[in-house]
């Protein structure tokens, strides 16, 4: 107050907390744990990240329309069961691999536009609140899931799915060699050791899909009709945005995210499981009000929803570093999330306004 | 529009859709009743009651919460938590040398008492600190959640008192056609006695129905109930009308924790250890549906203990009937989520005849 550039220094850092709080929480596990801070962790952590980003990244457009789609997590393990099965059926029926895993990877993104549109259809036209129509659709996915898979996890997929899933962009042996894609075969244990594998594919096919929606939420008139209708849907209507099929698109986008989460499940784990994402529901919400985004609607951004996922997956991943149980990640995600929304009703003042 | 025109068949028809979730319920135990082997009888009535149990608790508290225009998500984890921790003192007073009766009270004492924690804390973040009862409750869920499995190790808690197990399965009387009615069960020799003895009503079905009908009292008929209403009806109308909305509020929370806690103590008898709450069971969930099955609405000010029970009673009914036809039981799932959505679509397209008086 007395000094005007000290308050602008402390809103901006105010305002970047969450920044500041996955840097301290880095921080405390390198210096704590054991070889925390190391290209394999770091790597380990975009992996790990994959199904809580994806969602989350969906999970942001429905936040900023002031709704909420509790049927993703869910909807991972429908999608990936859906792939698996197609991709084992055909597999079965003679198809080569290549065509088997593309097919059933194109069918799961597919249907799950579906039920995307069916609760973007029930909140836009028949007016049923988000949390309901989300709800019950969560229930059908569920149920569909586990009677596609019987009850199974489906296994015997396409021996190419690992490789896929476990690949990395680039191999190089520092001084020796330096490939795209395919992993060396018949090294040395030596070369074996000082190789290094960059860029998990699954992290690559995340960020590309982040960048692109983050940019049509930042940058485009998509992403400028979203928040105006979460700030208010009555002005959004008046200035002419045909609010219904604005929804019916958002929550399509959700459901989208959900369903290549469910696709990259399977490529990592090599099973479609109809239970799969189904923890990983409320740590989306979590990490899109980390984020910045308000539950009301109108603010968010993917930036922030990224951080927020970081901030979830390097806790779990650093306490597993620690060998301290995973429970701990349980209360400590309960207590930053409250803790997150505190900082944001004490200082509404510092954290939104001045833009 | 005026109710003189159409009377009779219009006040049938109000009548028929203000309470079709019970017609459903009706309709479904008919159903189920044709179809199902063995569905219809008086020991598979008193399983569906026993088995909502727990649900009939957790929904009945959650009512109160959504009337007042809020929602409470960490209940089904509150449960959990007290399960654990009221199963954990049972063992370890008795193993300790503690009498049975001493022992099993001071664990329900304990998880009783322990489950007004969480619903004062997310009380107090909603009420005073202004943050939203889904992100409050929310993280409640998580830290409820950890705490239960920081406690048990991941582990059911097991070997507690035997009287804990004799209170779960306990029935009101017994009836059998050689002894006669009696309140204890009578020592049988053959097996013919055995398979005709009649059980008649399980205790912890009674204990929730009378907690159920105290709840019910207090919502529909108490200035508790109107006030609770009143602000989810409109809440700057309930402040200026004089309602200390945040006491109010803070009370409400701790009410929906306290049914969790008693959800948990029950679970405690029924099951005869001391269980987590799993991230699949979605409690939190399935009590908010029954509550919106019963007619209450997310936006607040609508909703009943009544309705809650016949929503409760509709998912119990699916889930037993599905089984005993011999259906897998993700169909459950199926139905529950199209007649949620189903409840909500004839809400919305009905509201002069459900809501207008």
């Amino acid at each position: 107050m007395t000094n005007p550039k000290f308050k602008s220094v402390f809103i901006r850092v105010l305002r970047r907390w969450v920044f500041i709080f996955l840097g301290l929480e880095v921080l405390a596990f390198s210096l704590l744990g054991t070889n925390f801070l190391s290209l394999d962790t770091l790597q380990n952590i975009l992996v790990s990240s994959t199904t809580v980003l994806l969602l989350a990244v969906g999970e942001t457009f429905v936040i900023i329309t002031g709704g909420i789609d509790l049927s993703v997590g869910f909807m991972v393990g429908f999608t990936g069961v859906v792939c698996a099965k197609i991709m084992v059926t055909l597999q079965a029926a003679g198809t080569p691999q290549a065509t088997a895993i593309a097919a059933g990877i194109a069918a799961a993104l597919l249907v799950g536009l579906l039920p995307g549109f069916i609760n973007g259809f029930l909140v836009a036209h028949l007016r049923v609140p988000p949390f309901i129509a989300t709800f019950g659709m969560y229930g059908i996915a569920y149920g569909c899931a586990e009677i596609i898979c019987n009850n199974v996890p489906i296994h015997d997929l396409p021996s190419a799915v690992g490789p896929i899933g476990h690949g990395f962009l680039f191999f190089w042996i520092p001084g020796k060699l330096f490939r795209t894609f395919v992993e060396p075969s018949g090294l040395s244990s030596i070369d074996y050791q000082r190789l290094v594998s960059l860029i998990p594919n699954l992290s690559l096919l995340t960020v590309v899909f982040v960048l692109i929606f983050g940019f049509i939420l930042a940058r485009t008139r998509f992403g400028r009709h979203t928040y105006a209708i979460g700030g208010n849907i009555d002005a959004a209507e008046r200035a002419g945005i045909d609010v219904k099929r604005h929804l019916v698109k958002v929550y399509m986008i959700s459901s989208f995210f959900a369903s290549l989460a469910g696709v990259c499940y399977v490529l990592r784990y090599i099973t479609g499981r109809a239970p799969a994402g189904s923890a990983q529901v409320l740590d989306a919400v979590v990490a899109v009000v980390i984020g910045g985004a308000s539950l009301y609607g109108g603010t968010g951004s993917v930036g922030g929803t990224l951080v927020g996922a970081m901030v979830l997956t390097t806790l779990v991943l650093g306490l597993a570093n620690l060998a301290l149980p995973t429970y701990y990640a349980y209360i400590a995600v309960g207590c930053i999330l409250i803790i997150a929304v505190l900082i944001d009703q004490f200082s509404p003042e510092l954290v939104h306004k001045e833009d | 529009m005026s109710a003189g025109r159409e009377p009779k068949s219009r006040k049938v028809l109000v009548r028929v859709g203000r309470s079709w979730a019970l017609l459903a319920l009706l309709l479904m135990l008919l159903v189920f009743s044709l179809a199902g082997k063995e569905f219809l009888s008086l020991a598979n009535y008193s399983n569906i009651l026993l088995a909502s149990v727990t649900l009939f608790f957790l929904a009945a508290g959650e009512t109160f919460v959504v009337v007042s225009g809020g929602i409470d998500l960490s209940i089904g984890f509150v449960m959990g938590l007290v399960c654990v921790t009221s199963a954990i003192v049972m063992r370890d007073l008795n193993a300790a040398g503690a009498s049975q009766l001493i022992s099993v009270s001071a664990g329900a004492l304990v998880g009783l008492v322990l489950s007004l924690i969480p619903g004062a804390m997310n009380g107090l973040l909603i009420t005073r600190f202004r943050v939203p009862p889904f992100i409050a409750t929310l993280g409640m869920w998580g830290i409820a959640n950890g705490l239960a499995w920081l406690l048990s190790d991941g582990l059911p808690i097991a070997f507690l008192p035997s009287a804990v197990h004799k209170i779960g399965i306990a029935y009101l009387g017994y009836y059998s056609p050689k002894t006669g009615f009696s309140l204890a069960p009578p020592r049988l020799t053959t097996r013919e006695d055995i398979l005709a003895l009649l059980k008649i009503i399980p205790v912890p079905v009674l204990i929730v129905a009378v907690v159920l009908v105290v709840l019910g009292f207090i919502l529909a008929r108490t200035r508790f109930g109107r006030h609770t209403y009143a602000i989810g009806g409109k809440m700057d109308a309930a402040v200026r009308a004089g309602i200390d909305v945040k006491r109010h509020l803070l009370k409400i929370y701790i009410l929906s924790s306290f049914c969790a806690g008693c959800a948990g103590v029950m679970l405690v008898f029924l099951s005869n250890t001391g269980n987590l709450t799993q991230f699949t069971s979605n409690y939190e969930l399935l009590s908010i549906a029954a509550v919106v099955i019963g007619g209450a609405s997310l936006t607040g000010g609508r909703g009943s203990i009544w309705g809650t029970v016949i929503g409760v009673l509709l998912i119990g009914t699916l889930n037993n009937g599905l089984m005993m036809m011999g259906l897998q039981i993700f169909y459950r799932f199926i139905a529950i989520g199209i007649i949620l959505i189903g409840a909500v679509l004839i809400d919305r397209s009905f509201p002069e005849l459900l809501y207008e008086d």
